[in-house]
């Protein structure tokens, strides 16, 4: 059923796509729900297992347990054929953030990017360390670009 | 085999183990600690080597549980959830790594002085056993208009302590009702993923969906590794700057000490201490998260052991959870009438085993999680979709509260998660004050409503 799923997106795919923002990052709603479900059908599938299977090979006080850890077994087998589906819709960057880039990230988390930047400059260890993070030239022209 | 032996060897399985399970976000610690510590209790083993084991797998389980938090956003479990806001600020800067590294190293800090705090604290609350226990109630009250204060939402959180209270404690006379017994795994889980849920019940919502459609997908910047360290193992005193160390030191000593709390309550409320007195967001981030972590990991030590050696009745929110195998596990362990650990290990053996524990996850979690945190960020983010995150999230919860209590746990966590979720998300009440509520519900409707 999941894989239909995922025909059809992949079908629509072309189209203008929506995305929707949970725990700050996006997802496909179709896709979020059929991951939810796959989930959910294997932990506790794997739980029902155990609560079968265990009661022949092992104690009666080791059934509970062991199947909990079949229930988790469930739910990590849930999580790989999840994320074989469904690729992630993130775009990942392996580089600098740009000046623009920043200053908006700066400005959507209520900060005024120039305060930050002379906050920053202030202070010897914090600006030390952003140096050697790479980040501390992005913050300088997105900060100090009005004032420099 | 020696005693001192089969305990190395135990740690040593502790904190490989959870160092794996660390990995996987959203293991609820309850539920994930209880049975592994059942088995290692149930298969026999001595009771020092059970403590090492527990002192292993608690402090390799938090190291790597960092990983999800600082690199996808994701509470690696319920303690993480008040780091999301600022790991998730780091991350926006492009320097998820950066957060997990400060995160490891208040970590690792943290625990190394929680437990001589917590052993000396224990043998000296010993004499003041009876007090604690008749006023758990009240203490758990107090802290939870602390912690409400303190919060986001501030006084709309003070003033919904009593409804909420209200709320939980009814959902828990029904669910009693129903399977004749307590539910606690269920309230956790459902407080800690009410957030998630919250978004999902508004993205099906017509009427609120529009404030979560996005048009294009979400991009992440990752800032060029640095290495600020020679060799394998990194000295958390260079990873972090000095006024975070003693941050983190400070604050992980106090949290210690208050062994009754929740450890999401104290986490909340040391994160907004130390916050505030940073100004800056990368600077408040970093340093929030390096005591943050820091006061996760002593509480959680703290609270296991000081029960344990003062009392040996579980008398603070870990040892009712993840520890409560340490104190209740028939036939081996009984804290009616009290023969468990307090009884079987001096102070100075709880010291000794519980250092062995916590050396033997340290060498093998911090330079691991360290290390591999960039490449492991690398690997995440291309290949596990947030999709497949939050659905095993949701499964887990489910799979933990029926195993709790079949569907009435199931369904109690659900009706939590909503209504703690759309609070959380909609007034500003946070996690951390939701779980002190829950602590302190029954308290508060005897006293109000005599019930």
């Amino acid at each position: 059923m999941a894989t239909e799923i995922a025909r059809k997106e992949a079908k629509a795919a072309p189209a203008k796509r929506e995305y929707i923002e949970i725990l700050g990052d996006t997802v496909v709603p179709v896709r979020i729900l059929s991951a939810i479900v796959i989930s959910i059908a294997l932990s506790i599938g794997g739980y029902f297992l155990g609560k079968s299977i265990f009661p022949k090979i092992a104690e009666a006080k080791m059934v509970g347990s062991y199947s909990l850890l079949l229930g988790i077994a469930g739910s990590v087998l849930g999580l790989i054929i999840c994320a074989s589906l469904f690729k992630p819709s993130r775009i990942l960057t392996e580089e600098e953030t740009s000046s623009e880039g920043m200053e908006e990230i700066l400005l959507s988390m209520q900060t005024d990017p120039q305060a930050e930047y002379e906050l920053i400059k202030n202070d010897p260890v914090t600006k030390k360390e952003m140096e050697e993070l790479g980040i501390l030239e992005t913050f300088k022209r997105s900060g100090g670009r009005t004032h420099e | 085999m020696s005693v001192l032996v089969i305990s190395i060897l135990l740690a040593l399985a502790g904190a490989i183990i959870f160092s794996l399970i660390g990995l996987v976000s959203g293991t609820d610690e309850t539920a994930i600690m209880v049975p592994f510590t059942l088995l290692v209790i149930l298969l026999g083993a001595p009771p020092e080597a059970v403590f090492s084991f527990f002192m292993a797998a608690v402090l390799a389980k938090h190291l790597t549980h960092a990983i999800p938090t600082a690199l996808m956003g994701i509470p690696g479990d319920t303690t993480a959830v008040p780091l999301i806001d600022h790991a998730s600020s780091l991350r926006r800067l492009g320097v998820p790594h950066v957060a997990l590294r400060k995160m490891l190293s208040g970590g690792l800090i943290g625990a190394f002085i929680a437990l001589p705090t917590a052993v000396l604290f224990g043998q000296f609350l010993g004499q003041f056993a009876d007090f604690f226990k008749s006023s758990s109630g009240l203490i758990f009250t107090l802290a939870a208009i602390l912690i409400a204060y303190f919060s986001k939402g501030k006084w709309v959180s003070v003033l919904m302590i009593i409804p909420f209270a209200f709320f939980i404690k009814s959902i828990d006379t029904f669910s009693f009702s129903v399977v004749e017994k307590h539910l606690s795994t269920s309230f956790f889980l459902g407080i800690a993923i009410g957030p998630m849920l919250s978004d999902i019940l508004f993205s099906l919502s017509p009427a609120a969906r529009k404030g979560l459609v996005r048009s294009s997908a979400k991009e992440y910047h990752l800032a060029p590794e640095t290495k600020s360290w020679r060799g394998y193992f990194p000295n958390p005193f260079r990873v972090l700057t000095g006024r975070q160390t003693a941050y983190t030191a400070a604050t992980s000593f106090v949290s210690s000490l208050t062994f009754a709390f929740s450890p999401v309550g104290m986490t909340s409320l040391m994160g907004e201490i130390v916050g505030s007195r940073n100004k800056g967001v990368y600077k408040k981030a970093s340093s929030s998260l390096a005591s943050m972590n820091g006061v996760t990991e002593s509480t959680y030590i703290a609270e296991a052991i000081i029960p344990l050696l003062a009392f040996g009745i579980p008398l603070s929110p870990v040892a009712l959870g993840p520890a409560s195998p340490l104190f209740n596990a028939p036939p081996v362990f009984t804290s009616e009438p009290v023969n468990n650990l307090h009884n079987m290990l001096t102070p100075w053996e709880f010291f000794l085993y519980g250092l062995i524990g916590l050396v033997i996850a340290a060498l093998i979690a911090y330079p691991f999680a360290m290390n591999y945190a960039r490449r492991a960020t690398v690997f995440v983010m291309k290949n596990i979709s947030q999709e497949a995150i939050v659905g095993m999230f949701i499964g887990l919860a489910c799979l933990l509260a029926f195993h709790e209590a079949q569907l009435v746990g199931v369904m109690l966590t659900l009706t939590m998660a909503a209504v703690g979720g759309l609070l959380n998300r909609v007034l500003g009440v946070s996690s951390g004050v939701q779980f002190m509520i829950f602590y302190g519900s029954t308290y508060m409707m005897s006293k109000l409503l005599g019930v």
